[in-house]
């Protein structure tokens, strides 16, 4: 499928995007889960014009208006971002390919922290973030992959062909069903009870769970969410700053032509003011760009 | 690359770490995102810190024993060195401020 600016992220700041791109008369898709956005379980009395509201309800109203002026909403999580010859080529969770001449991301800040013991004490001995970067050290060796999303099915399927055993730790699955029977029948096991505890000396050698049962492992990867976009980002050429922050002019770019960020990704503060306001600039600006105006 | 930036092996890692009284090494490999976040930041740092402390970089993939004698399993893994002596390493991509912060702590 092909269109002219293609959004990343349905929060506050793709929503508005969508909502200017598409009134500019650009063809315009956003990819992304509203409940994933940090705006969706907050309590919103800072917004100017807007008496106290959820962020739930600032979504829902966000996702009419953005259709009524023509964009198109797919709940899907973007799994791979490329060039091609027209510009880009998203790749969704559900296999839907899409094509866009622009592409705005606005898929906020993604918790990657567990917060359980062990975590903080045992990262870079045995704990990482980064399944594709510590894939190689972990031959031969069993491991637990935590997290419940798109990241953490990829990575269980990824490590199943380093480890000698892959445990997928996660509580309520809400990976799409083709990840998910990818990495399973590649020979992850399922274990459903939450993690409590990293344990190990002065390296990782268990993972103890809510249910109170081990898990013998020597390596822990916590991949929470969706597959992260500023890792995705870097395919294009974006260079995300150590805080995970994608940096742009006054115009929205992002440092590479036809890409544009806004919201909290661009960096703090993290309120529904800045990401709206941002996203209301990159979405004509993105809108423009990819109809040549 | 900075000319600045001494590239490690398994080789020559030993006499590096002897010859400099303050190293900081940075263990990357080629298909490691986070570690070409790092490279640039590194290469700055290196020009600001010549004569103060010296900066190397060891491909762990080419060079396992460096990475199986440090006991490295995750990258980036900056292992730093005073006077030979191992420090505590600094695991994953940090700020520049901060690694600055950090080796001017060993100065």
């Amino acid at each position: 499928m092909s269109y002219d600016v293609a959004i990343v992220g349905m929060g506050a700041a793709g929503l508005q995007a969508a909502i200017s791109s598409s009134r500019k008369k650009a063809r315009t898709v956003v990819l992304g889960r509203p409940e994933d956005s940090a705006l969706y379980g907050a309590e919103v009395e800072n917004y100017f014009g807007v008496p106290r509201t959820s962020g739930k309800e600032l979504l829902r109203t966000g996702m009419e208006q953005a259709e009524s002026f023509g964009a198109e909403l797919r709940q899907e999580d973007v799994i791979e971002m490329s060039k091609s010859e027209g510009g880009f080529k998203l790749l969704s969770d559900m296999g839907t390919e899409i094509e866009a001449k622009a592409l705005i991301v606005a898929s906020g800040i993604m918790r990657k922290k567990l917060n359980i013991p062990g975590e903080k004490e045992l990262f870079g001995k045995g704990v990482s973030y980064c399944a594709s970067c510590d894939c190689n050290f972990y031959k031969g060796k069993p491991v637990a992959v935590i997290g419940a999303g798109s990241e953490a099915a990829v990575s269980a399927e990824l490590m199943t062909h380093y480890a000698s055993k892959v445990y997928w730790v996660a509580a309520e699955l809400d990976a799409s069903e083709g990840l998910r029977e990818k990495a399973l029948k590649a020979g992850a096991e399922l274990v459903s009870s939450p993690p409590k505890e990293i344990g190990g000396d002065d390296k990782v050698s268990r993972l103890t769970l809510e249910d109170g049962s081990e898990l013998e492992v020597n390596g822990v990867f916590i991949e929470l969410g969706a597959r992260s976009t500023t890792d995705m980002a870097m395919d294009l050429g974006v260079m995300p700053t150590p805080e995970g922050e994608i940096k742009v002019d006054k115009d929205f770019s992002a440092g590479v032509e036809g890409v544009y960020a806004c919201g909290d990704i661009t960096g703090k503060p993290w309120q529904v003011a800045k990401a709206a306001g941002e996203g209301g600039v990159a979405g004509e600006r993105a809108a423009k760009y990819a109809r040549g105006l | 690359m900075s000319g600045n930036i001494v590239t490690l092996t398994d080789n020559n890692f030993d006499s590096f770490i002897e010859e400099n009284p303050l190293v900081l090494v940075d263990c990357w490999a080629p298909w490691c995102k986070p570690c070409h976040m790092l490279a640039p930041i590194l290469e700055e740092l290196a020009d600001e810190l010549v004569g103060k402390a010296a900066i190397g970089k060891l491909n762990v993939d080419e060079n396992p024993g460096i990475s199986y004698r440090f006991n490295i399993s995750a990258i980036p893994t900056m292992l730093v060195f005073k006077n030979g002596v191992m420090q505590e390493p600094l695991v994953g991509v940090r700020p520049k401020e901060d690694i600055k912060k950090y080796l001017q702590s060993k100065m």
